[in-house]
């Protein structure tokens, strides 16, 4: 017979970890849910046909946003492939739906067709976009990031520095979800259908 | 009988010669694996990966890399800070300690490989010559093996 006292205990400790286990299936997120926190999507930037394009050109569906600029050699290749490996991974209809984009914050280099060659390396469901500077800025702004030049050197050749993560809208074009740049293809799969699975 | 002597012989033959390579051969000094280009289209920078150990009893740095296939090759270091993503260029070299290693990897160490001087393939084998503090000879050529840029 087992003491009432360590009853109460075995009970106290399985509705705990029962409860915690529900608080793992609300906010298990991998990335950030950021719903709510900030404004919808909106921007006019230039498409990789050289069409100036806004918002719109992603109606209806939901959007995964990357920022980078194409003479990134590390973290922007390594964070797009993730993507677009991530989008591969899920179920129909929903990987049929996502769309893909990368807004290059280096219209300096990178113009309509670089964008174009670029962003067919990692997905033919990826868009290119660029603009102004007031263009970027105002997009960047608008979810709070920032992007920057360092000095060129001799060659020209110069470093940007830009936010690391993927800002996921929804249909409805809401902000929903920031994936890390740390975060694996499995992780990103995972939280990109649990977003877009659920009705 | 005959043939099973010869068999004896050769084995103790083979075990002889096997012996005198690993006593004779010397070691190493660095040993170089998984070295790979990341293929990036459209005539931007690449990153250069791959793992370099150190099996001397010195410490040594890699202080420059260059390659016939590129203008300029930098050894960078991508840093993540608050969310926002820059390179750190790494002008003192990696320093690597005896029976160590250094592992150039994505979101991390890697060499910048700007200017490619021609069309490159997957699979293609492009030579970067990596310079070494430390260790003589201090030229080491090493054959990169180009890999797709959703290779991770």
């Amino acid at each position: 017979m087992i003491p009432t006292v360590a009853r109460i205990f075995a009970v106290a400790a399985l509705a705990l970890v029962l409860a915690l286990l529900a608080g793992c299936a609300d906010e298990g997120w991998h990335g950030k849910n950021i719903t709510g926190l900030m404004p919808e999507l909106e921007f006019e930037l230039t498409d990789e046909d050289g069409n100036g394009v806004t918002e719109a050109v992603f109606a209806g569906r939901p959007v995964a946003v990357y920022f980078g600029f194409t003479h990134c050699p590390d973290i922007c290749p390594t964070t797009l492939a993730r993507l677009a490996a991530a989008s591969r991974r899920l179920p129909d209809p929903i990987r049929e739906d996502l769309q893909l984009a990368f807004v290059s914050v280096d219209p300096a280099r990178d113009g309509p067709a670089q964008l174009d060659t670029y962003t067919g390396a990692f997905s033919n469901r990826m868009l290119g976009l660029t603009g102004t500077q007031k263009q970027l800025q105002a997009l960047t702004r608008r979810y709070r990031i920032t992007y920057g030049y360092e000095e060129p050197d001799a060659n020209g050749d110069y470093e940007v520095s830009h936010s690391s993560a993927i800002f996921v809208f929804d249909a409805d074009l809401e902000p929903r979800l920031m994936l890390l740049d740390s975060l694996g293809v499995p992780q990103m799969a995972e939280d990109l259908e649990r977003l877009l699975g659920s009705p | 009988m005959k043939l099973a002597s010869a068999i004896v012989a050769l084995v103790v033959l083979l075990a002889g010669a096997l012996w005198w390579v690993g006593q004779v051969a010397p070691e190493s000094p660095i040993e170089v694996d998984n070295a790979r280009v990341r293929l990036v289209p459209g005539g931007g920078p690449m990153a250069g990966y791959m793992e370099i150990r150190n099996h001397s009893d010195n410490v040594i740095r890699l202080v420059e890399a260059a390659s016939p296939a590129f203008g300029n090759v930098m050894i960078h270091r991508t840093i993540v800070r608050d969310g926002q993503a820059r390179m750190e260029h790494q002008s003192d070299g990696v320093r690597i300690v005896p029976g160590d290693s250094a592992v150039f990897k994505p979101r991390d160490l890697h060499l910048m490989l700007m200017q490619p001087q021609r069309e490159l393939e997957v699979g293609d084998q492009v030579e970067i010559v990596l310079s070494f503090e430390g260790i003589t000879p201090g030229e080491w050529p090493v054959a990169f093996t180009v890999v797709p840029v959703t290779s991770q």
